[in-house]
């Protein structure tokens, strides 16, 4: 099928995200509960209108795509997310871009691990 | 304007919630906040006095939220605890409790307003809220955990809830109420979850950010504050 003219594509913008959880999560689990707890929150006709794909998902970071004009509902539905496969976790945007190469260089290049510092 | 700074005011550290002061701290700096305020429940307070973590550019404010069924008994632990907490927060949940709170001014904010089949508010105690300068709280944690029919019901108490605070000017707090680390969400996150569940975006922003700040100067005077009204100046050219 023809690929649909630039200017007819649905705008998008990624978001640059961070895991924090009790136990390590696979990207379908990550699907499966950012799905789940947006259509939970916001409903099922709002959901589809935001658009959000897991794009990928590795060591505890990755980018999530959703519709430009969709981008606080998504926010919202990945704050409601609680638990992960019955484990507490929290996903963190680290930010939102136009293009997937914006999000990777500006908030996944230079990506450390959150470490809690506990002084004594 | 700068960048607003972010504050979150009511997060529970162990031995009331699960994780302790010095990783509930770290983490909301990670997250981009400016300040959280420790506010343990006042039946589950450590037995000493806690060591508030000190991170350079970000503040730790000493807070307590009250739990407490007897008005008069309320009163008395204000009293108590107002001069050594920059934060008091009352645990709201019934009619009596609601009312002592917000007719008290040396309160900050209520927390956990509804019961029953009720939101918590009336036109009476918005009008004591925003005549004695109470802020009404509104918690994320229950809102995250819960799903369903709870969830809606939290929410239309919520929505009734603002419709009273608009008509009266009552300020509002946004707070996590975090029991743990895993309950804490970023100011953008909060933002989002606010605007999505009835809020307007500058009500937002104003939960978040300038009414706390607001609360910290009336409960931190300048170094001149004698009392109300009364305040000793600086410098030669006064007058």
């Amino acid at each position: 099928m023809k690929r649909l003219l630039p200017s007819l594509r649905a705008r998008k913008r990624y978001l640059a995200f961070e895991l924090i959880s009790e136990e390590p999560a696979s990207r379908n689990d990550i699907v499966r509960e950012v799905i789940s707890s947006a259509s939970s929150l916001i409903g099922d006709v709002t959901t589809s209108d935001c658009d959000i794909k897991v794009l990928g998902f590795e060591g505890g970071i990755g980018i999530l795509q959703c519709s430009h004009t969709r981008v606080k509902e998504t926010r919202a539905s990945l704050a409601a997310l609680t638990r992960i496969n019955g484990k507490r976790a929290t996903l963190h945007v680290l930010g939102a871009s136009g293009t997937v190469k914006g999000a990777t260089e500006k908030f996944l290049q230079d990506y450390r691990p959150f470490e809690p510092e506990i002084q004594e | 304007m700068g960048k607003p700074k972010f504050y979150d005011f009511c997060v529970h550290a162990a031995p009331d919630g699960d994780h302790t002061a010095p990783e509930l701290v770290s983490l909301a700096r990670h997250f981009g906040y400016d300040g959280i305020a420790l506010a343990n429940h006042s039946d589950k307070l450590p037995d000493k006095k806690p060591v508030l973590p000190s991170i350079e550019g970000f503040e730790v404010f000493r807070g307590i939220e009250l739990v407490e069924e007897n008005p008069s008994k309320l009163h008395s632990l204000i009293g108590k605890f107002r001069n050594s907490m920059d934060v008091l927060i009352v645990h709201g949940g019934s009619e009596a409790v609601n009312r002592a709170a917000l007719e008290n001014p040396r309160v900050d904010i209520l927390n956990h307003p509804a019961f029953d089949r009720s939101s918590g508010l009336n036109q009476v105690l918005a009008k004591a809220a925003a005549e004695n300068g109470v802020a009404i709280g509104i918690t994320l944690r229950p809102i995250l955990h819960s799903r369903g029919s709870r969830r809606v019901r939290l929410l239309s108490d919520l929505k009734a809830n603002l419709e009273l605070t608009r008509k009266y000017e009552v300020s509002l707090v946004l707070c996590s109420d975090a029991m743990s680390c895993f309950d804490l969400r970023s100011p953008m996150e909060t933002l989002a979850l606010a605007e999505v569940c009835g809020l307007e975006e500058d009500e937002a922003l104003d939960a978040i950010s300038i009414v706390p700040e607001r609360i910290i100067t009336k409960n931190r005077p300048g170094p001149g504050y004698v009392r109300d009204g009364i305040e000793v100046l600086e410098g030669d050219d006064l007058f």
